[in-house]
């Protein structure tokens, strides 16, 4: 239907433009078309396609739907995405125009009539700021995610939510059906938890009403002295997330007895996972970092004879990761960190690196609401992190301890968590220096912080 | 002859309206409100636009339990009035298009109740066996305590009998034997004189304990369930049309119980939902409110959920508290704002600061949740309470008609009132009062008139399936009501969405069902731009709400 080098032609402009492209937006020299097949012929046609970017073995693999149809016909779907558009191309069916098949809401559904046969759908929306996916909601219950970049062997997201959800772990969306291609994973179609709101939404709104409960206090005389507001303690106030911690703590400790009971548990080794964290520190540069603070962790976890089991974790675990919903939290999304290879993110470790996770999410939380509000409330958001921080823990450590998947010893576990909220601390600088710099305070106040501890 | 719908499941889209008789209108300057006083203000009952009165008990009694301690179900408390008061009520009522349920005490009765006072003389008289004696206080001791406050045990030792008789609540009300036929035919005489009179339905107090069973708790015992559908059978067969509405203090997924089949009670309280309400103002988000909608079962075909914000009695936390199906016992613990004011009996208007938005959109939520809602008199002008009167006094206070003497509920001596007007600045009857903000048209009142009248106009509300909408914002609650077009092709489509946080919000709504519709406000009949593919977004001022209308425009 379309010849493999006009699309290759066509992917080098577009695929610098998409967000899930790794490569950023510097332009490619070869993109080579290594994978082809027509999944509808009729108009509007739809193309599948592997792109090889980079030259020989070690290229990067991704996947395009690629939508065609007749020039000149409206596409009312592309308004607002002109990102998305790969311009007209010569078919064997005429001229026409081609672009991500994944916005257009009619192709969408006919990939899922593909992925999944028995299924009856009838209306697909885009999913909006995806980063390292493209994900479709249909019919407002079915989720379908579609891998960009490609990788030989199980998709992490696939393989973990299919085990646990067989295992009966209530905490992960129903998986539906996977789309694979010999030994790579495409795509996945899952339940849609309609009616969730993610953790860092929840979070937020938790903070903004402890911050306004502070600006309304009821003030007894007008004086001409400032009155000084007194500090709120955030169990005081309506919005106390400290419920929802608590919940989500234990939600995530029955998370690690699932995947430590589907993909088993070895004996952790400490000195690997120091050396892992010690590298990131020494590719880390920064002039505000107390090196030798961030060492005292590295060094502290390298001497614990028993840090836990290793085993199977979620590896990027933040509040953007978690829904609420009305029959409690879920865990989403097992793929991992972006930006590590496969066998990294598939790769055993300690359960509190989760923690840590989630541990430096709440810090996260608590500095950006009070970025929003003009940076007051210093005192309130240090006491909402704590409060939550505490909250997390008490649902999560004695269920964690009771099924072995931390260690027995409080100081230990204490040792191992520092360490990893150290790593993780190192790894938001990283990203924030490249990205947001302005919030490259938040991961230096939380190394300033672990440093003193 | 009757203007009264003659639609027999009326209650489905009828909204409620509780009167504390003692505290409404005192037509005989006695210093206590009365039947007669009722009637006087039908006018504005009717005005208001509500469907149907539901009366506290209004039958003899000491008067122990404020009157669910009935000692003759066939005579009024005499300084409410007499039979023919009663009467007048009601054909005044139906005159008037409204309809008049009655509280009715099955479980048990007044210890001056003649029934018991000739059962407790000795052990052969012949209702000796009408109430539950025993030899001694060991029996059925799986059965809970609930007024664990005053009541050590469900027995009391009786010194005229020499034997203990059996009590749900107060020592002086003992539980009627329901084991004995006579008893069940007693009540249902109780049942059908009232019915003749012209009363459309009864609210039964306290329903799942009118059988004992060894082994058991006592409550929702197969054997009640049984007496009610004989009861629903006999009111169906001789009184079409009328109205049972269960008390089950219990948690949604049992209570449905009492629907039966939709052969049992015609309606029963959802009572969860109001803390949740107040549980979700207070996190500024919806999930409180979800949860228990998502756990609450359908109501059978012809059955429906009675909801409230408040009513006569204190929220009783027994049954949010349920540990093992809910989080929010926990919750409530630790918030103590929470334990404060939802422990005790309080009115709407100081439980949420007197706050006018916040009032508004608890009431949206109340008239658009599935349910047929009931109002406590005086809520609808912003009422406060009384919180030094002690236990249910609270929250009775007089009706406060007017500025004048004694609120305008009574024109007797100050000193002769069964209870003090409100007089504080904020809530107090000079400021807060029927007159004035019937004058006033941006009153609280009329706004809620004016919603009522807004509701009427779409049974949907009454009889709709009831769907949350996705929203990525916690703080929206969003839902959809939707009754298919029946034969005369009149299906109608409503849309709420409602914002629990005390700040502005936005909120992008999948609404691609209804592309090419068109959202018209139900209150301004303003219409919104039409639905497309793309998220209907939406911005909701603090503690706003918005009630569309989804129709087609040429």
């Amino acid at each position: 239907m379309i010849a493999p080098d006009v699309l290759a032609k066509a992917l080098i402009e577009f695929l610098p433009r998409q967000r899930w492209f790794a490569a950023g937006e510097a332009p490619v020299g070869d993109v080579a078309v290594v994978d082809l097949e027509v999944l509808r012929r009729a108009w509007p046609a739809l193309v599948w396609v592997e792109a090889r970017v980079g030259t020989g073995a070690s290229g990067d693999r991704y996947q395009v739907l690629v939508a065609l149809r007749p020039s000149g016909e409206p596409a009312p779907f592309l308004q607002g995405h002109p990102d998305l558009t790969l311009g007209e191309l010569d078919t064997d069916a005429g001229p026409a125009y081609g672009y991500d098949a994944l916005v257009d809401p009619d192709l969408a559904v006919e990939l899922v009539r593909i992925i999944a046969p028995d299924e009856d759908v009838t209306r697909a929306r885009l999913v909006p700021g995806e980063q390292s996916n493209t994900s479709v909601v249909i019919d407002e219950r079915l989720f379908l995610k579609v891998f960009r970049r490609l990788h030989a062997g199980p998709n992490p997201e696939v393989e973990v939510t299919r085990e646990l959800f067989e295992r009966a772990f209530l905490h992960v969306v129903e998986p539906v059906a996977e789309w694979r291609r010999g030994d790579t994973d495409l795509a996945v179609l899952q339940g849609y938890l309609g009616g969730g709101v993610d953790g860092w939404a929840m979070a937020l709104t938790s903070l903004r009403d402890l911050f306004a409960v502070q600006e309304t206090q009821p003030i007894p005389i007008i004086s001409d002295t400032d009155p000084v507001p007194e500090p709120v303690d955030p169990s005081a106030a309506g919005g106390d997330f400290s419920g929802e911690a608590e919940r989500l703590g234990e939600m995530t400790a029955a998370l690690h007895v699932a995947m430590a009971d589907v993909f088993g548990r070895a004996r952790g080794d400490a000195g690997v996972w120091a050396d892992t964290i010690d590298d990131r520190l020494r590719r880390m540069q920064h002039r505000e970092i107390d090196r030798d603070g961030a060492q005292a962790h590295i060094e502290a976890l390298r001497r614990i004879d028993d840090p836990g089991p290793s085993i199977r974790v979620h590896g990027d675990y933040h509040l953007g990761q978690v829904m609420r919903t009305d029959e409690g939290w879920y865990v989403l999304d097992f793929e991992g960190e972006p930006a590590l290879t496969i066998e990294a993110r598939r790769r055993p470790t300690s359960a509190l690196k989760d923690v840590a996770g989630m541990l430096r999410s709440l810090h996260y939380a608590s500095m950006v609401a009070m970025f929003e509000r003009d940076e007051e409330h210093t005192t309130e958001a240090a006491a909402w992190e704590q409060r939550n921080r505490e909250a997390f823990l008490a649902g999560y450590l004695p269920r964690a301890r009771a099924a072995g998947v931390v260690p027995d010893d409080r100081a230990a576990t204490a040792a191992v968590l520092a360490a990893f909220e150290t790593e993780k601390a190192l790894y938001e600088l990283g990203y924030e220096q490249a990205h947001r710099p302005d919030w490259a305070r938040i991961p230096l106040a939380a190394l300033r912080r672990l440093s003193l501890a | 002859m009757s203007p009264l719908t003659p639609d027999d499941r009326w209650y489905q889209r009828a909204v409620f309206y509780e009167v504390f008789v003692r505290g409404f209108f005192d037509a005989n300057g006695d210093g206590t409100g009365d039947l007669r006083g009722l009637t006087e203000k039908l006018d504005y009952l009717e005005w208001l636009g509500i469907d149907c009165i539901w009366l506290l008990p209004f039958y003899q009694s000491p008067l122990r339990d404020g009157g669910y301690d009935i000692s003759d179900f066939f005579t009024c408390l005499p300084e409410y009035g007499d039979l023919g008061d009663a009467v007048q009520l009601v054909e005044d009522a139906h005159r008037r298009g409204i309809r008049v349920i009655a509280d009715l005490v099955m479980n048990h009765t007044s210890d001056e109740h003649p029934w018991f006072v000739e059962s407790r003389q000795d052990r052969t008289n012949p209702k000796a066996d009408w109430y539950v004696w025993a030899d001694d206080d060991q029996r059925w001791s799986e059965a809970r305590i609930i007024f664990v406050d005053t009541e050590k045990s469900n027995w009391t030792w009786d010194a005229a009998r020499q034997q203990y008789f059996w009590h749900r609540f107060f020592g002086h009300q003992p539980d009627l034997n329901y084991r004995n036929p006579e008893v069940q035919d007693a009540m249902l005489d109780v049942v059908r004189f009232w019915l003749d009179i012209g009363l459309d339905g009864f609210r039964l107090d306290a329903v799942p304990y009118l059988y004992e069973r060894d082994g058991t708790g006592g409550e929702n015992l197969p054997e009640t369930h049984e007496y009610l559908k004989r009861l629903r059978k006999e009111v169906d067969a001789a009184f079409p049309g009328k109205v049972l509405l269960a008390e089950a203090n219990q948690w949604p997924s049992d209570v449905t119980d009492y629907f039966g089949d939709g052969d049992e009670c015609h309606m029963a309280f959802h009572f969860p939902l109001m803390p949740r309400m107040f549980m979700a103002l207070r996190r500024e988000q919806r999930y409180p409110i979800t949860e228990i909608l998502a756990q609450t079962p359908e109501a059978p075909d012809g059955c429906q959920w009675g909801i409230f914000l408040r009513n006569h009695d204190e929220l009783t936390l027994e049954m949010v508290t349920d540990e093992e199906r809910d989080y929010m016992w926990a919750e409530y613990a630790k918030d103590p704002r929470m334990k404060r004011n939802l422990g005790i009996g309080r009115r709407l208007a100081p439980l949420i600061d007197n706050d006018r938005r916040v009032g508004e959109l608890f009431h949206a939520l109340l008239f658009s949740l599935p349910g047929s809602p009931i109002l406590y008199y005086g809520d609808e002008i912003g009422m406060g309470d009384n919180i030094y009167l002690g236990d249910r006094d609270t929250v009775r206070t007089p009706m406060q008609w007017s500025p004048d003497r004694n609120a305008g509920f009574s024109r007797a001596d100050f000193a002769q009132l069964y209870l003090p007007p409100l007089m504080d600045p904020v809530f107090g009857y000079q400021a807060v009062n029927v007159e004035g903000e019937m004058r006033d048209p941006s009153s609280f009142l009329h706004w809620l008139r004016r919603m009522l009248e807004v509701r009427s106009h779409h049974p949907v509300f009454g009889t709709g399936s009831f769907e949350v909408l996705s929203a990525e914002n916690p703080s929206v609650l969003a839902f959809v009501r939707e009754r298919p077009a029946d034969e005369d092709g009149d299906g109608d489509i409503v849309l709420c969405v409602n914002n629990l946080s005390r700040f502005a919000q936005p909120v992008e709504l999948q609404l691609g069902r209804f592309a090419g519709k068109t959202p018209v406000e139900l209150v301004g009949r303003v219409p919104f731009p039409p639905i497309g593919e793309l998220p209907y977004l939406l911005t909701l001022g603090p503690h706003f709400f918005f009630w569309f209308e989804l129709v087609d425009l040429p």
